[in-house]
């Protein structure tokens, strides 16, 4: 059994900080999750009238990394791109100033794929994030840094963003909860935005408590993000988990996949659940619905990075157009330039008709299917991923069947439903997770099952990594 | 997709391609335009497109100058500065 | 030429007057240091998110409703795509498939022609910074980026250059009746860019040239008619005009090509995620009423009905809506409407040009001009005090009552002493007397001035014409 843990409270205090430091920088040698860690830094940044009222007992004094996309005033916001190599950033998005004001602090930035493109975290310009499970595996992604640091024991819990699958997936892969919110639960600002339409901010923790209370505390309506949502304008259909839909088609996973699956379900049937089958065939339209409008939308979201206003310059250039050009040669990697590629071309008049626009209509009919399955059940049980977390480089998937294990992922992000990836058996080296989808708003139901799986299915410590803080 | 396509495509995205990188990241477009086919076998017919998840009620601001009181702070992170202006090369 | 039919049609930016920007709470202003009305959200910065001000929309709305367009029930934002250094997200916030307002129209008066102009449609979108060229560098101040900018697009239903100068001095004089815009193009709050295509009659629109960099609206009318005159040109020799954007060059009083690798641009419109659809429910578009007022044409056909006003005079009193309403609460008061038109466009005019000061703002309030009109209309004093009296409330700052009593400026119309006045000049000009009574009637008017400057300018010169027809028993 493990040794006594100590609280994450102490952490930050001035008798623990010294070795909280030590203890973060001898571990994440190994897993690589933090870009940049400074415990002390966000001191003194919490709105203090605010957070007289909103100070959670249960947050407060809890360090937590944050994923280097989400903006947090005086670190760096590279989304682990070289473009974005020297931006600190001046202000703080919603969610962490929320979190800061219940007394939470953040005390790092954590690694991930360029912008959120991949499901490895080995796209990031900076370094290779390991699986704490078993470092010769990715810990996915994008939010590959923030589900690594959860695992490793280095944060009590992290905050990610998931625009097809970016904190579920590497959730599922290194034994933690990951949420996915609602689509405008949470607020985008100061998410840097990758795909607009399709992401959100969420968490990823390895205690179910602690993960309701942070999504409790970030959610809601902001009146710098319009398209964030006030939850009362949803009618709380549901108040409570009864029937749990399953997929009738399980083909394609791996043995190990369908084996967590089935172990899942019969957890759930134990815990009391009934389950039904339901058929959502657009399912296999999800991945090119996906990454038409993600690419879309990329195209003009990283369009403002061209090394005029912050950022990397060229040393030299002649002319304007030089200058931009030569920043986003040198500033933007091989799945950026080809996701900006694809995305500037599936707009193009003459083009956007048969890709983007069909794209967008293609996502009308998933919405409507899994509007129909959720007519007869409450919760919908999916495989994440189709593997276990792969092998780093050429020993695992090319970046072309990495986009087709999307298939899981990308439909909650397509409809906007929220997401909840928990921590599966774990089989070999490596945990196997799956996620529940819930109707929209109704994320209560999401915690609600996990709770009724935490003994049966609990967040396994990495055997070389044993929990030091709890 | 042809090369000429993709030329242009990355003139309008402002990504300069050199010829190694006009071969393979060619090649990975056209994999996902040819993957992207797939959905040709949806019917689309009477389908509105989504772009907003959830139909919303208005969203609106107040009109109210809230000074950012940042704009120096920004400043410092151009790479080029002259005075209070960012600079860039210009064309002669 | 006259062979030819002209279509222009013209694209006017008017910057809205709201107090923030459209998309950022950073305060919309010309003139201030560079970059100092700028946050993260115009800046472009990574991870910020725009958030629609009320009021931008709202007079977006307004100006669509007085220009008689089609309200969207339902109008939405599209990004549009192109890389340019002032604009720091590299595509605009603007409006596509879904302006908010369509199908308007805007009437002008053309030689004594009253002419309606076809308003395509309105929309709304955020303006970009400014970049400086100087030397070998450029400098970019990103104040103005953010600035609500309502684009109106007209039908190509002009045809000469003179026109759109007109449309545009109605367009600028409807803004600033709503009081939405300043209109003022020198500072580039309200900005025009003009397409202009030549045709043989009857064959329908010729290839189209956008002209741009017109920043005042004689430049619009100098370089449609240059514009106009090169077409033919190419016309005439049986050439086909080049489709393309041409910049006017103010030193040279010529359009000229605009340098440009890429010609045809493509500008990838899609529907901007960041921000839900617009509806305008019952209550924003009942707020619109709070914004639209009577026209400035409207006006002007109004008061001139009603007040017997000629044209020029009630064009020239309908020029600003503060200016109408001085005139209109003026003739409210009981000063006789063409008194006040008449002494407004002519004498009070050239005081408050000499003051510098508008009239409304001025010491004559409609108050005093309208007691000093009484005073004329009821022959308390005559023209010729009026104006003295006019000259002494910029003095004195007093009311014109006040200073009549004071000066003693009272009209005489006393008969017996006019005609005492009259007895002593006719006295001192016996060659004058003589003349007349010789028949010839000429020194009759000498002599009435005479007798006028002699009351100290005072007496009534209808009683003074009088009396010295009496005496000369002209009658």
């Amino acid at each position: 059994m493990a040794a006594q843990t100590r609280p994450w409270n102490e952490t930050l205090k001035p008798e623990g900080i010294k070795a909280y430091k030590q203890f973060v920088a001898e571990r994440d040698k190994q897993v690589a999750s933090f870009l940049e860690f400074d415990p002390l830094r966000a001191q003194g940044t919490s709105n203090e009238r605010a957070a007289v009222s909103t100070k959670s007992k249960t947050l407060e004094g809890l360090p937590f990394g944050v994923k280097d996309n989400i903006a947090v005033k005086n670190f760096h916001l590279t989304c682990g791109s070289k473009i974005l190599e020297s931006l600190v950033s001046p202000y703080n998005a919603t969610a962490i100033q929320k979190l800061l004001d219940a007394g939470a602090v953040p005390v790092g930035k954590t690694n991930m794929d360029e912008f959120g493109m991949g499901s490895s975290t080995d796209n990031s310009a900076y370094k290779t994030t390991n699986n704490p499970h078993d470092l010769t595996r990715v810990s996915g992604g994008s939010s590959g840094g923030s589900a690594a640091a959860v695992a490793a024991g280095l944060v009590p819990f992290a905050l990610g963003s998931d625009t097809g699958g970016s904190i579920r997936q590497p959730a599922s892969f290194c034994g933690v909860y990951g949420l996915k919110p609602t689509y405008g639960a949470v607020s985008r600002y100061g998410l840097v935005a990758y795909a607009s339409s399709l992401e959100v901010v969420g968490a990823l923790a390895k205690d179910i408590t602690i993960l309701e209370n942070v999504y409790e505390t970030i959610k809601g309506l902001d009146g710098r993000d319009q398209t964030s949502t006030d939850p009362n304008d949803f009618p709380l259909l549901k108040k409570e988990v009864k029937t749990v839909g399953v997929l009738a088609d399980r083909s394609g996973l791996d043995g190990m996949q369908a084996k967590s699956l089935e172990i899942s379900i019969e957890a759930l049937k134990k815990a009391g659940f009934a389950i039904k089958e339901v058929s959502l065939p657009l399912l296999d339209y999800a991945v090119p619905a996906y990454y038409t409008i993600a690419s879309a939308e990329a195209s003009a979201n990283l369009a403002r990075f061209n090394g005029i206003r912050y950022g990397n310059r060229p040393i030299y250039s002649e002319n304007p157009d030089d200058l931009v050009r030569q920043a986003r040669d040198q500033g933007f990697g091989d799945e950026v330039k080809l996701r900006i590629l694809l995305g500037t071309f599936v707009l193009r008049s003459g083009f956007q008709d048969q890709y983007y626009l069909r794209a967008q209509k293609i996502r009308t009919a998933i919405r409507n299917q899994f509007d129909r399955a959720f007519e007869d059940i409450d919760l919908l049980l999916l495989p994440v991923f189709p593997i276990p977390a792969f092998k780093h480089g050429d020993l695992g998937m090319t970046a072309f069947q990495q986009k087709l294990a999307d298939k899981y992922t990308t439909a909650a992000n397509l409809t906007g439903l929220p997401g909840l990836s928990l921590p599966g058996p774990v089989l070999e080296s490596v945990p196997v997770g799956m996620q529940f989808m819930a109707p929209a708003m109704h994320e209560h139901l999401l915690f609600q099952v996990a709770r009724a799986l935490q003994s049966s299915l609990p967040s396994a410590d990495p055997a070389a990594y044993p929990a030091v803080y709890s | 997709m042809d090369t000429q396509d993709l030329v242009t495509t990355a003139g309008m995205a402002y990504i300069q391609l050199s010829d190694k990188e006009l071969e393979t990241l060619g090649k990975a477009v056209e994999q996902m335009v040819d993957f992207f086919e797939k959905m040709g076998e949806v019917n689309i017919e009477g389908l509105q497109p989504t772009t907003h998840a959830f139909i919303k009620k208005n969203r609106l601001r107040e009109d109210e100058v809230r000074p950012s009181g940042i704009a120096d702070e920004m400043l410092e992170q151009a790479p080029d500065l002259e005075d209070r202006f960012i600079c860039i090369p210009n064309v002669l | 030429m006259s062979t030819y039919k002209s279509f222009i049609g013209l694209e006017i930016h008017i910057q809205l007057n709201t107090k923030s920007k459209v998309f950022c709470s950073c305060k919309t202003s010309f003139g201030d240091e560079a970059n100092t009305n700028v946050c993260p959200v115009c800046m472009g910065y990574p991870g910020t998110l725009p958030a629609l001000n009320q009021e931008a929309i709202r007079k977006g709305y307004a100006v669509a409703k007085a220009l008689h367009c089609n309200l969207a029930e339902r109008c939405h934002f599209e990004r549009k795509n192109y890389f340019y250094p002032d604009l720091p997200k590299n595509y605009q916030i603007s409006q596509f498939a879904a302006p908010l307002g369509t199908e308007g129209w805007i009437e002008i008066d053309y030689q004594n022609q009253r002419k309606r102009i076809r308003i395509k449609e309105c929309h709304l979108e955020e303006d970009a910074g400014k970049m400086i060229h100087a030397g070998d560098m450029s400098l970019l101040d990103y104040n103005r980026t953010g600035t609500p900018l309502l684009e109106i697009v007209t039908e190509p239903d002009l045809e000469f250059g003179d026109e759109a100068e007109i449309l545009l001095h109605e367009l600028r004089r409807l803004v600033r009746y709503l009081g939405v815009c300043d209109g003022n193009m020198e500072e580039g709050s309200m900005r025009c860019d003009a397409n202009v295509s030549i045709n043989l009659a009857g064959q329908g629109l010729g290839r189209k040239v956008e002209v741009k960099n017109l920043n005042s609206s004689r430049f619009v009318r100098k370089a449609i008619v240059h514009e106009l005159e090169r077409q033919a040109q190419i016309l005439d020799k049986g050439a086909i005009v080049l489709q393309e954007t041409r910049l006017w060059n103010e030193n040279r009083d010529q359009t000229e090509t605009m340098r440009s690798k890429e010609s045809a641009h493509d500008y990838r419109y899609f529907t901007e995620p960041d921000l839900p659809p617009f509806s305008p429910d019952k209550e924003f578009l009942a707020s619109l009423d709070k914004i639209l007022t009577e026209l400035p044409l409207d006006r002007k056909d109004r008061m001139s009905k009603a007040y017997g006003l000629s044209a020029a005079q009630a064009d020239f009193i309908a020029e600003e809506r503060p200016f109408a309403d001085y005139f209109e609460q003026t003739v409210k008061l009981g000063a006789d409407a063409t008194n006040v038109a008449a002494w407004l466009c002519g004498d009070v005019q050239k005081v408050v040009n000499r003051e510098n000061v508008a009239v409304y703002e001025s010491k004559l309030s409609a108050n005093r001009f309208a007691s000093l009109i009484k005073l004329l209309d009821k022959g308390t004093i005559s023209g010729k005090i009026a104006k003295q009296v006019l000259d002494l409330v910029f003095d004195e700052d007093k009311d014109p009552e006040v200073l009549v009593k004071e000066k003693g400026l009272e009209q005489l119309t006393d008969r017996k002493t006019i005609r005492g006045l009259v007895d002593q000049v006719l006295a001192n000009n016996s060659k004058a007397v003589a003349q007349i009574r010789e028949g010839d009637q000429k020194p009759l008017g000498f002599l009435a001035g005479q007798v006028l400057k002699e009351s100290g300018g005072k007496a009534d010169p209808r009683i003074v014409q009088e009396i010295l027809t009496e005496v000369f028993s002209l009658k």
